[in-house]
């Protein structure tokens, strides 16, 4: 008590006020360096990169122009040679022909591949600079590889999921199943449960829950479609055996015995 | 958009080589094939015929014929491509004049029929098809869809343009030969081919004769026999846009077809499970439909299916409409075609409900049929626009 009454004693206010001061200045000076320097690296990385990021640009313009030159000296040499007629002839009943005309698709292929072309020399300088670039995070490269994967998983997922979901609810409308709508909409939330665990496992996203939770969620949906069909179907099912085995008795009794529809030809 | 087909030049008439008929026969049982045998020896009483069949047969059995092997076919219920090429290989190697194609129960067709179809090709005609006697239970797709649609856009009368006995000349084979190659060159040797539009587009007289009651062969089921048809149709359609896009006159009406019996109470078909399907793929399918059919028809349909059943009717031009922006999709791509052409068959069904109920009510089917058909060609303006301008608006 006596030693707190004694330091009480000794402070002195104007002396604590400039230690202060000189503290927060070294804050601010130490604050201004940490952005000096951070600010020095970025620009220093940049510079670095600078000309990788102008060589990719440089040989994406050059290919689109040799592409645009190649497509259009194709579609006017293709449309000269009749390679369309030349085609159509040939191959025209095809049911899995594209719709645009073959010259059209050979000039978009060329310049397509152009631009890929154009697209992996670009990546290729780009890369070049980026090694001498040993500031750069390690791991952005390969992590935008693996976004664009999962960005392609996803739309092709997606793509198939509404195709499948669209077969299977005109097929089963045209069997009149009642419950079409359903089974479509199940076939379409199973595969883009799928394609949502591919796309999350291709990212690396959630490691093992992951694959644990799809698993679960596959099986529930799966579980549910089966309970549902089957017993939303049990009195279809019924009905059905009921009138196989009446269709049975009569066709013994009286085997010439058709039904009204049976007498609809539709062709 | 406009297609830029350009149309062929008039073909040349060549002088056919050598003389005869061929006959080319399906696989048929052997009651069948005697049938139509004793019919064949009845028509051409004096002449020796060469008769091809994939059926193996004694030496000696038909003294009277002359039979060679053809290739059998997996198809009863059409004619496919694959047949048509093997027709014209088996006329050059027989040195025929003309052919006489004979389905599975052309037992049925009596021998002036046979008589008609094969003098009709070896004198005048390059293509002679029968005009079966019409029943208002029967050929369906035929009428609500292939005749109206080959009498819209290809400017002929045929009312059965798919049947299965037909008599071709020696050029005529060689048409449909050269056009079934693209099919039978990608291994699609099972697809129909489109004889009428053939003929029509290489300017070849057609002629048809009224051949009476006959068996049909057995088709598959509605949902597999409805895209394996409107498929090829409509890609033949997309392949001759810049023919039927131009106007041509309708030849003249034939003679009144008899007309078949009405329904009594009895033999009145029952429309419900056809209705019952409209309903349920309205109800599930409107997603789909609102992709090709523009809203004024899908308005329509949406009254349609609130109707009931007795006054339930699938006007003409509607009818017409669907089937023309069912065409356009077909061709612009719009869905997947097995989707679009699957997406059909409840409004198809819908107007085979709608067919019934008018003839029950009194019609006369045929009479109906014939106003199916003038409302293709009604609408046929409206189709050639929207071919032309797809991005068009439309209400």
């Amino acid at each position: 008590m006596q030693n707190l009454t004694a330091t009480m004693l000794q402070f002195d206010p104007s002396r604590s006020s400039r230690s202060l001061f000189a503290g927060n200045a070294s804050v601010w000076r130490n604050m201004a360096d940490a952005l000096q320097q951070s600010l020095n690296r970025i620009l220093s990385l940049l510079i670095a990169i600078l000309p990788g990021i102008l060589a990719f640009l440089v040989a994406l313009a050059i290919f689109t122009l040799i592409g645009m030159a190649l497509s259009a000296l194709l579609r006017l040499g293709l449309t000269a040679a009749k390679f369309d007629e030349h085609i159509a002839r040939r191959h025209g009943g095809s049911e899995w022909a594209p719709p645009t005309s073959p010259t059209v698709l050979i000039a978009r292929v060329f310049f397509w591949g152009n631009i890929l072309l154009g697209l992996i020399i670009g990546v290729s300088a780009f890369d070049a600079s980026y090694a001498t670039a040993t500031t750069l995070p390690s791991s952005l490269l390969p992590c935008l590889t693996r976004v664009v994967e999962a960005a392609v998983l996803l739309i092709a997922g997606t793509l198939i999921a509404r195709f499948l979901a669209r077969s299977v609810l005109i097929g089963a409308v045209n069997e009149q199943l009642q419950y079409a709508r359903f089974l479509s909409l199940g076939i379409k939330w199973l595969v883009l449960v799928l394609t949502a665990a591919m796309v999350l496992e291709h990212l690396q996203i959630g490691g093992n829950i992951v694959g644990m939770a799809f698993g679960i969620l596959f099986g529930g949906i799966v579980l549910t479609l089966a309970l549902a069909v089957g017993l939303g179907s049990r009195d279809l099912v019924s009905r059905s055996l009921e009138s196989h085995a009446e269709h049975s008795s009569v066709s013994s009794a009286a085997p010439s015995t058709t039904s009204p529809d049976d007498s609809v030809r539709h062709f | 958009m406009a297609t830029a087909d350009s149309i062929p030049d008039p073909p040349t008439p060549c002088a056919p080589p050598g003389n005869g008929l061929l006959i080319l026969l399906a696989a048929m049982t052997p009651e069948q094939l005697e049938s139509v045998v004793a019919n064949l020896t009845a028509s051409f009483p004096n002449e020796e015929l060469l008769v091809a069949t994939p059926d193996a047969l004694l030496p000696n059995a038909y003294p009277s014929l002359r039979i060679v092997t053809a290739p059998a076919s997996n198809s009863a219920w059409t004619l496919t491509a694959a047949e048509f090429v093997s027709a014209y290989q088996l006329a050059q190697k027989h040195e025929a004049r003309a052919i006489l194609m004979l389905g599975s129960e052309s037992g049925s067709l009596g021998s002036s029929a046979l008589h008609e179809l094969a003098s009709a090709v070896l004198d005048h005609a390059d293509l002679a098809l029968p005009c079966y006697e019409p029943s208002s239970h029967a050929g369906l797709i035929n009428s609500a869809i292939l005749y109206p649609l080959t009498r819209a856009l290809f400017a002929s009368r045929v009312r059965y343009p798919l049947a299965v006995d037909l008599g071709l000349s020696l050029r005529m084979a060689k048409c449909l030969a050269d056009a079934a190659q693209r099919f039978t060159a990608i291994n699609q040797g099972e697809t129909p081919l489109w004889p009428v539009n053939e003929a029509t587009v290489a300017g070849f007289a057609i002629d048809q004769f009224d051949v009476g009651p006959s068996i049909q062969p057995a088709a598959p089921e509605l949902n597999t026999i409805l895209p394996l048809l409107i498929g090829p149709l409509f890609s033949d359609i997309k392949a001759k846009a810049a023919f039927w896009q131009r106007f041509r006159p309708l030849p003249p009406a034939r003679k009144a077809m008899p007309v078949p019996p009405a329904p009594t109470a009895d033999t009145a078909t029952d429309i419900t499970p056809m209705l019952s399907a409209f309903r349920l793929a309205y109800s599930n399918l409107h997603e789909i439909w609102s992709l090709v059919l523009p809203p004024n028809s899908l308005l329509m349909l949406k009254r349609l299916a609130a109707t009931d059943g007795a006054a339930f009717r699938l006007s003409d031009s509607l009818w017409a409409r669907i089937v023309y922006d069912f065409l356009l999709a077909y061709r612009l791509r719009t869905i997947n075609r097995g989707h679009l052409l699957g997406a059909l068959i409840p409004l198809y069904l819908a107007w085979v409900a709608s067919h019934f109920n008018i003839i029950a009510s009194g019609s006369d089917p045929e009479g109906h049929i014939e106003a199916v058909a003038a409302a293709f060609e009604t609408e046929k303006t409206y189709m050639v626009s929207r071919w032309r301008w797809p991005d068009r608006f439309n209400p």
